[in-house]
């Protein structure tokens, strides 16, 4: 009996032991949304926790909407999202009692990509709409060779499929009814459209500037024929001139705790703007 | 003539008879089990061969081999000569499909097939050699369930599913079916081990009849069964034959002590 | 003492075990309970008639449109070339194994096949993307090779397993004494396979594919990895095609909650569970009157 007892006393020391080695001491601020920003999130918390190895941040992907979701159900700290809040969104938020606050973070162009074996270089974004629309399907009407255009974007999980979606296909103009043609194929990540466009020369794609690499080309894209035509890179971004770009960014409620503000002010310093640099994203203007 | 054994010689005195088929030197295993021993027998045309003894003595293995079903069960090896009309039928260039048509069988228990009708089981051994108008088959089926003696009983259930029938019916209709193949020697295998003996005494008129058109080879371990249908009798024990007569001199005067302390039912 | 002692015991164990069989059927209901309660709304809210029927699959659009139609189609196409290829494919793999391969063959083969099984789907996507889909764009000479037959070859690998150790189940449990009966009638060894093993193993085959179909449209991520996703009425298998289970897989991450097309993506899981629901059903009738019949 007394051997038994002693056990369990032991048992119960080891435990609490192992929880408060885990939990206390450290507080874990929870990082949740874009995929497309999931790896520059990653970043930001490896540096940040380098500077404050007290602090331990946690950097989950899902989906901009997952992040949002998560915010509203008080599972997250910090939402990241590559598009803007929904107004269906803000309302629940507030039926909740919650009052998300958006800090944008960093920008992000979107490269139009093909195959560097395919002629086309440049394109409007009247035409890009129309291709993605299925009103054109032969590279022949863009200067190309005789061959159906293969046309793919990223899926609905996708804030760049949103972003894209408004900003070129309906340009810019969200009454405007088109939509992507039914016959565009959906690709699950960034990755599957890099490997599809390397490989097709008939295809045409898009992905965030980061996922840019040697086995693609971007196309040079301007907002009417008589505009400039640029192609997407750190500077154009920066400087606005390039058409399809956006601002990436995260939500947080107003009632949020000194370590969470503590590290969005780390990520809108120099350091962390480094950081957006060197993982292929656009840093905010000084 | 090829050498005789001296029993032999007594039945060839008596009756001519015509060798439908020799058995010389069987040795049969499964895996490293050997379940006969060196069997010579004679199966005489046209007459009914008995082949008794205890379970597990070899009997079935025996007739198994007579139309080389034994080697169609994984671990099964034979060797020795079977001859069937002066042909060997265990060599390997011998068609064992074309011998089961030759030497069809009946098992002990009633195979019908189980997805076919009481028409569909007796014709089909026939449609497996290419079609045939539906008139012959319709002809043909009655003659065979008439030979079998089941005709009277199915002739108006001849679409019902030939497992609705009763154990006694189902062998019968086996009987039938492998009567279609127009076979030349038949082998029993214990047909009658699963029947009520109403059903019995059916199957063994049937086997008087059909003797005056086949060679039969029955394997029973009915002694009673034997004495009533047999003209020849052999007797198995572990493995080896220890007795092979005509059945009447089996029964009343063995010459060997075993086959004595069977029949008289000191063992098995 | 000890036997009261002992039939306490028995009695805690009973109830654990009935618990845990309760609980499982609970979980069944409870989650059609919840499917149905969260997509009942849209289906009344939209119209089930036009849902169900409708061509165009635009839920984000503004006005949005829920058409199934497409959805389902993708599904059947894709299921449905996974089976014409994997059943005669598993078929001939499971009579090869039961009824021609020697003992030694026999245990690697089942052995191969089960390993099969093993294999993560998504490890099947990824060599469906980079092995697959090319080669099917050049042999068919397409623009890309994310179509409908990628995912069914690819389905159709998933499926074997399951497909060939079910059908070879069922020859093995068909009775020597067929075989026999029919060697013995002069049937060659293929005229008994044909004849009389493989229609008194039939009922085991039809459950066999139906076990594969509900494999195989519930699968998600290699065909939202090769079906090029798009959400068309498909006409060939070469085409692309988006499945119930990929709109589910790809939308539910983004999906604003609360929003119809939240709504309507569980609409797609209900219709989902709905049909495997259904083909379980049919495929444990099949194998249950084949026990009352043998």
């Amino acid at each position: 009996m007394f051997k038994r007892v002693v056990l369990f006393v032991f048992a119960a020391l080891l435990l609490v032991g192992l929880v408060a080695g885990c939990g206390g001491g450290k507080k874990a601020i929870q990082i949740k949304g874009s995929d497309t920003m999931v790896n520059l999130g990653q970043a930001w918390a490896e540096e940040y926790m380098k500077l404050n190895p007290e602090v331990s941040l946690a950097v989950t992907g899902g989906g901009s909407g997952t992040g949002i979701a998560a915010l509203l159900n008080k599972t997250t700290d910090l939402a990241m999202s590559s598009r803007d809040i929904e107004k269906k969104e803000l309302e629940q938020a507030s039926k909740l009692g919650l009052d998300p606050q958006e800090i944008i973070v960093a920008y992000d162009g979107i490269s139009v990509v093909v195959s560097p074996k395919n002629p086309v270089n440049k394109l409007t974004i009247k035409q890009l709409s129309d291709v993605f629309s299925g009103k054109i399907t032969n590279w022949q009407e863009l200067g190309g060779p005789d061959k159906k255009i293969v046309v793919l974007s990223r899926d609905r999980n996708s804030g760049t499929h949103v972003f894209f979606a408004e900003h070129v296909v309906k340009l810019g103009d969200s009454k405007n009814p088109n939509e992507f043609g039914q016959a565009v194929l959906m690709m699950p990540s960034n990755q599957a459209i890099v490997e599809e466009v390397s490989g097709n020369t008939a295809a045409i794609g898009y992905v965030g500037l980061g996922y840019m690499c040697d086995k693609l080309k971007s196309i040079a894209v301007a907002k009417d024929e008589s505009s400039p035509y640029l192609i997407p890179c750190i500077k154009s971004v920066a400087n606005k001139t390039y058409p399809i770009a956006r601002s990436l960014q995260l939500y947080t409620d107003k009632e949020t705790s000194q370590a969470v503000k503590d590290f969005i002010a780390f990520i809108l310093s120099d350091a962390g703007q480094k950081v957006v640099l060197k993982m292929d994203f656009v840093p905010l203007a000084k | 003539m090829t050498k005789l054994t001296t029993q032999s010689e007594v039945i060839i005195v008596v009756e001519e008879q015509i060798k439908r088929m020799q058995a010389k030197n069987i040795n049969a295993w499964f895996y490293d089990k050997q379940a006969l021993q060196n069997i010579n027998l004679d199966i005489y045309d046209k007459k009914v061969t008995a082949i008794i003894g205890p379970s597990g003595c070899g009997k079935s293995t025996f007739i198994r081999n007579l139309n080389r079903l034994h080697e169609t069960v994984p671990g099964a090896r034979v060797s020795g000569t079977i001859l069937l009309d002066g042909e060997n039928i265990l060599q390997g260039s011998y068609d064992a499909v074309a011998l089961r048509r030759k030497v069809g069988m009946v098992f002990q228990k009633p195979t019908p097939f189980p997805t076919m009708s009481i028409y569909d089981n007796v014709t089909a051994g026939l449609k497996l050699y290419g079609r045939q108008s539906k008139s012959d088959l319709d002809l043909l089926v009655e003659k065979s369930l008439k030979r079998a003696a089941l005709w009277e009983e199915v002739k108006d259930i001849l679409d019902k599913p030939g497992i609705s029938l009763s154990g006694g019916q189902q062998q019968r209709l086996c009987i039938a079916r492998a009567l279609t193949i127009e076979p030349e020697v038949i082998l029993l295998d214990e047909p009658c081990s699963a029947l009520d003996p109403i059903s019995t005494s059916k199957i063994e008129e049937l086997i008087h009849e059909l003797k005056h058109k086949y060679t039969i080879v029955i394997v029973t371990h009915n002694m009673q069964q034997a004495a009533r249908v047999a003209d020849y009798t052999a007797f198995f024990l572990m493995g080896e034959l220890v007795e092979f007569d005509q059945t009447s001199k089996i029964f009343t005067a063995p010459t060997d002590k075993r086959t004595e302390d069977y029949i008289t039912g000191r063992f098995g | 003492m000890t036997r009261m002692k002992n039939r306490f015991l028995e009695k805690i164990i009973e109830a654990a075990i009935f618990l845990s069989g309760i609980v499982a059927v609970l979980i069944v209901v409870l989650i059609f309970i919840f499917l149905f309660k969260e997509s009942f709304s849209f289906f009344v809210k939209e119209n089930m008639l036009a849902v169900l029927l409708g061509r165009n699959w635009y839920p984000i659009s503004d006005p949005p449109q829920f058409g199934f139609l497409p959805l389902m189609m993708g599904s059947l196409f894709v299921t449905m070339g996974a089976i014409v290829i994997a059943v005669p494919f598993g078929l001939a793999a499971a009579l090869y194994i039961s009824e021609v391969a020697p003992a030694w063959l026999k245990d690697i083969l089942k052995t191969g096949i089960e390993l099969l099984a093993a294999i993560p789907s998504i490890v099947l996507g990824f060599i469906g993307i980079v092995v697959l889909a090319p080669l099917i764009k050049n042999f068919f000479h397409l623009g890309s090779g994310l179509t409908a037959l990628a995912g069914s070859i690819m389905l159709a690998f998933m499926a074997m397993p399951t497909i060939v150790s079910i059908i070879e189940d069922a020859i093995t449990s068909v009775p020597r004494s067929y075989k026999q009966g029919a060697l013995a009638l002069g049937a060659t060894h293929w005229q008994t396979i044909r004849r009389v093993i493989i229609p008194a193993a039939f009922p085991g085959i039809i459950a066999a594919v139906m076990l594969g179909i509900g494999r195989v449209i519930g699968e998600t991520m290699a065909v939202l990895m090769i079906t090029g996703n798009a959400a068309i009425m498909p006409t060939t298998l070469l085409q692309p095609v988006r499945t119930l289970t990929a709109t589910i897989a790809a939308e539910m991450g983004e999906v604003i909650r609360g929003s119809s097309h939240y709504y309507s993506l569980f609409g797609i899981g209900l219709i989902l569970f709905i049909i495997t629901f259904v083909i379980n059903l049919i495929a444990d009738l099949v194998l249950h009157r084949r026990r009352i019949n043998g």
